[in-house]
């Protein structure tokens, strides 16, 4: 309808044609008269009330939880990477439950620490006193039961003199024979790469295998497919409309189940572990490498291939010079885009099973062990962030 | 041998859809012409010039290359005669992503052994040749560039120093010229023209316009709808034949 013939036939017909574009407006309908615009509004409202309700948005857990977190994002700063194996003086001196003394012990030079008493019940408080250990250091105070586990009592630092005392309360263990002793730190030791550190270390080797796998799979079914997935290919063969239709569909639907939703599937199937994971990437790979590289096999241009069969070229010599040179490039750069995808998904699969880092991950935070937990994610973050940089420029490269 | 290089019988071109495009075709051409065939659009140029080297399968008809029957020849034979018929396109058809001087080699591939391919391999004295024919069309220093950097008119001449490396008894040219702007036109056109004179390569030309035409053809053949409705030299086209060609309605217009 021309903006003429709305204002010819006037009216509400007019009013509704006027009411989409700025051009058929009809003279004196200003925005704020239109009923659509209260309407949507009102929609707009509705929503989000109940958008707001039902995912329970309680922005005062934010507060109220904050202290929850505080260790985890202190241990960001300080995650569990590195280890001091530091050199230390010790001393012991028994202390026996049950009515049992322990035989005295011959003096010897060096340090020595003393108890205020050798016997005695869970509950006592004890004063343990040591003598000839280095001035101005600190060290722990530790109770090893009968069979040598150990709790921590007390910090206690030298003085000039290299003394120091401390009371402590006899705790409640099993067995009888304990044994009351100092650890006194005299230096600071090497510093290496804590066990957290390589746990930590070879779960991101099996993530990025993982990825690596799951690529591998993908692209090795992709690249078949994704020729019966090319319309310029498959129109001119017999059938061949419903073979891409076909191809299309798989790819679609496969592609919109999320990966996580196939690595549990997986796990039921193969079991815990990265295989399931593996599994899930690589079907995920499949579909979404087959649709992009079916649309690459479409985007060929024909004119570069017809000048290389006029030029009295074989087939292989046109496949090589004609096609290889138009789709090779954009299937490694589709690759590596993929790999990209998986290394990041790689990390959260295990979280469900799927084997990898995540695995850790989750175990670290169930646990409260932050800095373990800030280890890995640190791990994941640098990594995959090396792995994004590399693949760009890798992909520069070819494209 | 006769004078004839190429032989053209009743050539009739249907395409599935029931298009004539080629309707009882016959011509010959005499080594060393510069045939420039014109036309409307949709008058059968393309048609006509890819039924010669058979990248489009004629209807009806005989196609005869230096005596040899094109129609009738096996795959083998196929390659052989395209190999001594260079071609150059409108859209220059160069394998955009590769460099220049890999579509340079490619024109030489009928002659290769086709394994060679599968380690991209062309002896030196080759590339050598690939030089000299980039240097013909005045860019040796493009060699490395990748194809789709070059301007319009470089890559044409990339089109035709492919061409030459089939050292072609026969060029093809299909509106070589369409896609650039008339300074270039001459420019590439000179190029062909040099190579027709100088190599004694025949080539023929399908061009739009007639100024250009008379400029370079030594003949003329012109097409309506599939038939030939001219066939001479490029002074006898006079007021009545052109619009005989291009339709009551156009007007001559001079290519600078
Ligand atoms: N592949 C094809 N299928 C059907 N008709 C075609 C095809 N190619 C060309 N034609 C038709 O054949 C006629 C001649 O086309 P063409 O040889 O391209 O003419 P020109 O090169 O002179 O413009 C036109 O009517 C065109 O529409
Ligand atoms: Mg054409």
């Amino acid at each position: 309808m021309t903006p003429s013939a709305a204002r010819a036939r006037g009216g509400p017909a007019g009013a509704v044609a006027s009411a989409p574009g700025g051009l058929r407006r009809r003279r004196g309908a200003v925005w704020y008269r239109s009923w659509r615009l209260y309407a949507g509004a009102a929609v707009a409202v509705a929503v989000y009330v109940y958008g707001w309700q039902v995912t329970q948005i309680r922005l005062g857990e934010l507060w109220r939880g904050a202290y929850l977190i505080a260790p985890f994002a202190s241990a960001l700063a300080s995650p569990d990477v590195f280890v001091r194996d530091n050199p230390t003086v010790r001393a012991a001196a028994p202390f026996y439950y049950g009515g049992e003394s322990p035989p005295a012990a011959p003096a010897a030079p060096g340090p020595a620490l003393r108890l205020s008493r050798a016997a005695g019940a869970i509950g006592d408080r004890v004063t343990a006193t040591g003598a000839g250990f280095p001035p101005d250091r600190s060290g722990v105070l530790w109770w090893e039961n009968q069979i040598g586990q150990r709790q921590r009592l007390a910090a206690v630092t030298t003085d000039r003199a290299g003394r120091f005392s401390a009371t402590f309360t006899a705790p409640e263990v099993q067995g009888t024979h304990n044994l009351v002793s100092v650890e006194i730190v005299t230096g600071a030791g090497p510093l290496r790469l804590s066990p957290t550190f390589f746990v930590v270390l070879s779960r991101m080797v099996e993530t990025v295998f993982l990825a690596l796998m799951g690529t591998t799979m993908g692209v090795v079914f992709a690249v078949p497919c994704s020729f019966l997935g090319a319309k310029n290919l498959t129109g001119h063969i017999p059938g061949g409309r419903g073979v891409y239709a076909l191809t299309r569909t798989v790819f679609n639907i496969t592609r919109s189940i999320e990966a996580l939703v196939l690595a549990i599937i997986f796990t039921v199937w193969v079991g815990l572990g990265p295989f399931a994971g593996v599994l899930a990437l690589g079907v995920h790979s499949i579909a979404s490498l087959g649709k992009l590289y079916s649309e690459a096999i479409e985007s060929i241009e024909t004119g570069p291939i017809e000048a290389i069969v006029a030029t009295g070229a074989s087939t292989l010599q046109v496949v090589r010079y004609g096609v290889v040179p138009q789709i090779v490039p954009q299937f490694i750069a589709f690759t590596i885009y993929r790999w990209d995808i998986n290394v990041r998904f790689s990390t959260v699969i295990g979280f469900v099973g799927g084997g990898g880092i995540g695995f850790v991950l989750q175990q670290y935070i169930n646990l409260l062990q932050w800095r373990q937990a800030a280890t890995a994610l640190w791990m994941i973050a640098i990594v995959v962030a090396a792995l994004d940089y590399a693949s760009a420029v890798v992909r520069e490269r070819v494209v | 041998m006769d004078s004839a290089i190429l032989r053209i019988e009743h050539l009739t071109k249907v395409y599935p859809d029931g298009t004539r495009a080629l309707d009882d075709v016959s011509f010959e051409v005499a080594r060393g012409e510069f045939l420039v065939i014109i036309g409307l659009s949709g008058s059968g140029k393309s048609t006509l010039l890819r039924c010669i080297n058979r990248l489009i399968e004629p209807t009806g008809g005989a196609v005869a290359f230096r005596g040899r029957d094109v129609v009738a020849a096996s795959r083998h034979e196929l390659r052989e005669i395209r190999r001594e018929i260079g071609m150059v396109f409108q859209q220059f058809n160069l394998v955009r992503r590769a460099s220049v001087l890999t579509n340079v080699l490619t024109g030489r591939l009928g002659y290769v052994p086709p394994p060679w391919a599968l380690a991209n391999y062309f002896p030196p004295a080759l590339v050598d040749r690939a030089f000299g024919s980039l240097e013909r069309v005045g860019i040796p220093d493009k060699a490395y560039a990748r194809a789709d950097t070059l301007s319009g008119g470089q890559q044409q001449r990339v089109g035709i120093a492919r061409a030459l490396m089939q050292d072609p008894a026969l060029i093809l040219a299909d509106e070589p010229v369409a896609s650039l702007d008339p300074a270039m036109s001459h420019s590439v056109l000179r190029y062909i023209e040099e190579l027709n004179r100088t190599d004694g390569i025949t080539v023929i030309c399908s061009l739009h316009f007639l100024s250009l035409a008379r400029r370079y053809g030594t003949r003329i053949l012109a097409l309506k709808a599939g038939r030939i409705v001219f066939d001479g030299l490029p002074a006898e086209i006079d007021e009545r034949r052109f619009k005989d060609i291009y339709g009551e309605e156009a007007v001559e217009v001079e290519i600078s």
